[in-house]
C-alpha cells in the first residue's frame, strides 16, 4: 500500500510539473517530428517507388509500427540508467539508500512520471494525425488489438526499466556506463524496429528481434502485423520470461551494489 | 586574434589531458562510440536490401554519409563541446564566469569542455571515409573533394550548433528545448540521403541544414558536383555569419547571478 502511495505521489507530482512547464513537451514534439515524422515521409516515398508493398507489408502497417516505436520512446525509460549513474557519481545514492523506500522502485516511478505526460500527449495527437492522414491497417481494427497492445506496452515498460536499470547499476563497478548504455540502446533501436520496421528484417535479424530481450522490450511495434494475431501469446510469454529473468539478475546486482557503497562522510 | 586562438588551443589541450586522466573511461568512450555508430550503417544497409537502390544511393554512399557526419560531429564536439553546455551554464548561472573572462566569449565558452566520446566519432568517421574511398576507387580529385567537404561540413555543423544552443537564453527549460532543436537538425542527417526528394530535400537544405553535413557532401564527391560544392560553400558562409551574430545578440538576454536571489 505504501509503495503504491509513493508511486502515485511521484508520478502525479512529475506530471503536474510537466503540465506547468511545457518546454519539455515542445522538445519531445520536435524530437518526434525529427525522427518519426521525417522517417515516415521517407518511407512513404520509397514505398511509392516500390509499388506500395515491400516484403508483403504495406506503408500503412510500417508507418504504425514505426510510430509505436517512437511514441514509446517519448516515455524516456532508457534515461533511468543515466539517473542511476548520476546518483552513484554524485554520491546522492547514499542518501537515497538511507530513506525508507526502495531505491530502484523510486527511480523507476520517477522515470515513468517524467515521461508520462509527453507520452500521452504525443501518442494521442500522433494517433489522431496518422488516423486521418493514412488510416489504420485491418489488424488494428480487431478486438484483440487494443487489450494485447496495452498488455505488451506495460510489459515493455517493465522490461525497459529492468534492462536499463541493469546498465545503470553497472555504475557501481565502472566509472562511466555510457559506452554500455550506447550498445544496449542501439541493440534496442535496431531490434525494436525503429528506422527499419521489423517486418523488413532479414530472417536472422527477425529471429533476434523475437527472442532477445532487446527486441522484446519493444514488442509494441509487432502489434500491427497480421502475424500478431497468431503469435501474440508466444511473444507475450517471451516478454514475461525476460522480465522475470532480467528482474532476478537486477535484484542480485542491486544486492551486490549495496555492499559496494562506501560512505564518504563529511 | 592569434592570442585568442592560442588560448583556445591551450584550453583544448588541457581538456584532453584532463579527460585522458581517467584512461579506462576515456578508451571505453572512444570504442563505445565507434561501435554505436556502426548501428546506423547496418540499419541503412538493410534498408537498401529491402527497398533497393534509391536516388542512386548504394551501401557505399551510406558508409560515406556516416563518415562525413561522424567526422563533423566528432571534430566539433572534441574541440567545442562547451557550446552544447550553454543551456546548463545559463540555467546554473555558471555563464557569469565566461562573461567576466577577458577572452573572446564564444571561443571561451566553446572550448570550455571536451567530449571524450567525440574522439570515437572522429576515428569512426575517418575509417568510414577511407573505406568509402576504396569502395568507389576514388580518384585524386575525389580525395581532394572529400578533404574539402569535410572542412565545409564541419564548419556548417559548428555554425548550426552555435545557432541552436544560442537560443538557450530564450527558454525556461532551455536544455530540453535546445536538445529538441538539435535532434530536429541532426536526426534527418542520419537518414538515407537518396530518399530525400522534392520538398523534404528543399526544407532540409535551405531551412534546416541537415543534408548539408552528410547527404550533399556525399553527392558532391560521388558525382563531382561543383554546383553543389558552390551551394555548400555559400550556405556555410551564410550560417557562420548568422550563428555568430545570433549568439552575441542572444547573450544580451542573459541575466547574471541567477542564483543570488537579488531583488527577491
Amino acid at each position: 500500500m505504501k509503495e503504491i502511495r509513493l508511486a502515485n505521489k511521484i508520478i502525479t507530482k512529475l506530471v503536474k510539473d510537466h503540465v506547468h512547464y511545457p518546454d519539455r513537451l515542445i522538445a519531445d514534439t520536435f524530437s518526434m517530428l525529427a525522427r518519426c515524422g521525417v522517417l515516415l515521409v521517407l518511407y512513404w516515398y520509397v514505398f511509392r517507388l516500390n509499388g506500395g508493398v515491400v516484403n508483403g507489408v504495406t506503408f500503412v502497417v510500417t508507418a504504425w509500427s514505426i510510430f509505436f516505436y517512437f511514441s514509446f520512446s517519448t516515455l524516456r525509460l532508457r534515461d533511468v540508467s543515466r539517473s542511476i549513474m548520476h546518483d552513484v557519481q554524485t554520491g546522492s545514492v547514499e542518501v537515497l539508500f538511507n530513506k525508507p523506500i526502495s531505491y530502484l522502485l523510486y527511480r523507476f516511478w520517477w522515470q515513468i512520471g517524467f515521461g508520462l505526460y509527453s507520452f500521452l500527449v504525443v501518442t494521442i495527437f500522433g494517433v489522431l494525425i496518422l488516423y486521418f492522414l493514412i488510416g489504420v491497417p485491418e489488424s488494428m481494427t480487431l478486438t484483440l488489438f487494443l487489450p494485447t497492445y496495452l498488455v505488451t506496452l506495460i510489459g515493455a515498460s517493465f522490461l525497459s526499466l529492468i534492462l536499463y536499470g541493469i546498465v545503470g547499476l553497472l555504475a557501481f563497478w565502472i566509472e562511466d556506463v555510457n559506452p554500455v548504455f550506447w550498445m544496449v540502446d542501439k541493440a534496442v533501436m535496431i531490434l525494436g524496429g525503429s528506422y527499419l520496421a521489423v517486418a523488413l528484417f532479414p530472417k536472422f535479424l527477425y529471429q533476434a528481434a523475437l527472442y532477445s530481450p532487446f527486441g522484446a522490450s519493444l514488442f509494441v511495434t509487432h502489434t500491427v502485423y497480421d502475424s500478431w494475431q497468431s503469435n501474440w501469446y508466444i511473444l507475450l510469454a517471451w516478454q514475461f520470461f525476460w522480465i522475470v529473468f532480467l528482474g532476478t539478475v537486477m535484484h542480485f546486482l542491486f544486492v551486490r551494489a549495496q555492499k559496494k557503497v562506501s560512505i564518504n562522510g563529511g | 586574434m592569434s592570442n585568442e586562438i592560442r588560448f583556445a588551443l591551450y584550453s583544448v589541450k588541457k581538456n584532453i589531458q584532463s579527460s585522458a586522466e581517467l584512461r579506462t573511461s576515456f578508451l571505453m568512450n572512444v570504442v563505445g562510440m565507434a561501435i554505436n555508430n556502426t548501428a546506423f550503417i547496418l540499419l541503412w544497409i538493410y534498408f537498401i536490401k529491402s527497398f533497393g537502390i534509391i536516388g542512386g544511393w548504394t551501401s557505399a554512399e551510406v558508409v560515406a554519409l556516416q563518415g562525413f557526419l561522424a567526422l563533423a560531429y566528432g571534430v566539433v564536439f572534441c574541440l567545442a563541446q562547451g557550446i552544447r553546455k550553454i543551456p546548463d551554464y545559463v540555467a546554473s548561472g555558471a555563464f557569469d564566469r565566461f562573461m567576466l573572462s577577458p577572452k573572446n566569449l564564444l571561443l571561451r565558452v566553446a572550448t570550455s569542455s571536451f567530449g571524450a566520446s567525440a574522439v570515437g566519432d572522429v576515428v569512426f568517421g575517418v575509417a568510414c571515409l577511407i573505406i568509402y574511398g576504396f569502395l568507389i576507387q576514388a580518384s585524386l580529385m575525389q580525395i581532394l573533394l572529400i578533404v574539402l567537404v569535410v572542412i565545409l561540413a564541419t564548419l556548417i555543423f559548428l555554425a548550426t550548433v552555435i545557432a541552436i544552443f544560442s537560443t538557450s537564453f530564450l527558454w525556461v527549460d532551455s536544455n530540453a528545448v535546445t536538445n529538441g532543436f538539435f535532434e530536429l537538425f541532426l536526426t534527418p542527417a542520419l537518414f538515407h540521403g537518396g530518399a530525400f526528394q522534392g520538398l523534404t530535400r528543399f526544407i532540409f537544405i535551405f531551412i534546416i541544414p541537415s543534408l548539408l553535413i552528410g547527404t550533399i557532401p556525399v553527392e558532391i564527391v560521388r558525382y563531382l558536383s561543383f554546383d553543389k560544392l558552390a551551394l555548400l560553400a555559400g550556405l556555410t558562409i551564410f550560417w557562420l555569419l548568422v550563428s555568430v551574430k545570433l549568439f552575441f545578440k542572444a547573450v544580451r538576454r542573459y541575466e547574471s547571478s541567477n542564483f543570488m536571489t537579488f531583488g527577491n
